[in-house]
């Protein structure tokens, strides 16, 4: 859960929640249905949406051995699968400490970015047309997670558009 | 081609199984704490740390330094076994199998989930047969009587058993820098024994970077 509110549970013994508190949870609550759906369409379209990545991947890149565009693709399962639950439960902090920690430094050794680069802007597109407006909900933290792993100087060297 | 399907064949993606949040659970009515794995995890609080400094230094004297690093001798062991065990069962990949940048990740964030500081490795003396190994924020240093001497005997010894079950070479540890010193980190240098008695007797008294040159020379 957002720490912010998890913090606010804390205080039952000592006071009520204040007004602008109350919203935040309400914001919360109210926002649950729509994620529990993005999440269960990200759940469903996970094979499929990947599948057409790696299709498109594989094609424009036929020079890249597969077991390095394997490699790319697992870490990308992993980062949706990672901002997926971190949408759920509305907890940045998830992909930051259980993906970004791990796959970071991996990325920076195998050199990985360039094709990175354009997995992530397939993906998106991808994601766009499979998932539509159930995207907003996701976006912020998927993003983040793409800006981490391909900084924006990777894009201006390699000419690469990342599409955020 | 590659299929997707296929590589979602495994139960679990290959994430951080290491990380803080997932790998310590705790069970306050029972009062135990244990990882991931269901294993018992220990809780050394501060007062039994220091207790055992104090009470090996005046029950041994000057040998509490070789009791404390024989207990990482043997810590350090099983930690490699445990630790190899847990990698294998995650990763389905034997430590000797996994990428160094892997084995090193998933051995620094282990060190920082069990609350031991982090731990990098430094390369530069590869070739020369040594590793340099830094720990910053131990605990093992903040608790000892700060200002006097090397103190993370502990580690040297536990480090010592783990890289010497992993290159199947048996390595000695010495401290060369120490955070309850005044030092930026806790620097060990890794090595044959026999190349490392050599500076033995620097050890405490000159800086890591003296200790290193009289090494390399």
């Amino acid at each position: 859960m957002h720490p912010q509110i998890e913090e606010l549970f804390d205080d039952a013994d000592s006071r009520h929640l204040k007004i602008e508190e109350l919203r935040l949870v309400a914001h919360y609550v109210s926002s649950i249905p729509e994620r529990l759906a993005t999440y269960r369409s990200l759940r469903d379209c996970e094979l499929e949406v990947m599948q057409w990545v790696a299709n498109q991947l594989q094609a424009e890149l036929p020079q890249e051995p597969e077991a390095i565009l394997e490699r790319c693709i697992t870490n990308a399962l992993l980062m949706l699968r990672h901002c997926g639950m971190a949408m759920l439960v509305n907890q940045e902090s998830i992909v930051k400490e259980r993906f970004l920690n791990w796959v970071q430094p991996t990325v920076e050794v195998y050199n990985t970015r360039a094709i990175d680069a354009r997995l992530y802007q397939l993906l998106n597109q991808r994601l766009n047309q499979t998932l539509g407006k159930r995207m907003e909900l996701l976006n912020p933290t998927l993003l983040m997670a793409q800006k981490a792993l391909v900084p924006e100087k990777v894009e201006s060297v390699n000419g690469v558009a990342i599409g955020w | 081609m590659i299929s997707v399907a296929d590589l979602l064949t495994d139960k679990q993606l290959p994430g951080n199984y290491f990380a803080a949040e997932t790998y310590v659970r705790g069970d306050l009515e029972m009062g135990l704490i244990e990882n991931r794995q269901g294993d018992r995890l220990i809780a050394l609080p501060e007062t039994l740390i220091q207790a055992i400094y104090s009470g090996l230094e005046k029950e041994t004297g000057q040998a509490s330094r070789l009791v404390l690093f024989n207990c990482g001798r043997w810590w350090g062991k099983n930690f490699y076994a445990r630790f190899c065990e847990q990698l294998t069962d995650y990763y389905h990949l034997s430590p000797a199998d996994m990428a160094m940048v892997e084995f090193l990740q998933a051995l620094q964030q282990c060190w920082i989930t069990h609350g031991w500081g982090k731990i990098d490795l430094e390369q530069t003396h590869q070739q020369r047969g040594f590793l340099v190994i830094k720990v910053w924020n131990s605990a093992f240093a903040r608790l000892a009587s700060q200002n006097k001497q090397l103190s993370c005997h502990l580690e040297a010894g536990i480090l010592s058993a783990f890289f010497s079950q992993l290159t199947g070479r048996e390595l000695h540890c010495i401290q060369t820098s120490c955070e309850s010193m005044g030092a930026d980190c806790n620097r060990f240098v890794l090595g044959l024994p026999k190349r490392l008695e050599a500076v033995e007797t620097l050890v405490g008294v000159s800086d890591h970077d003296s200790i290193m040159q009289q090494l390399c020379q």
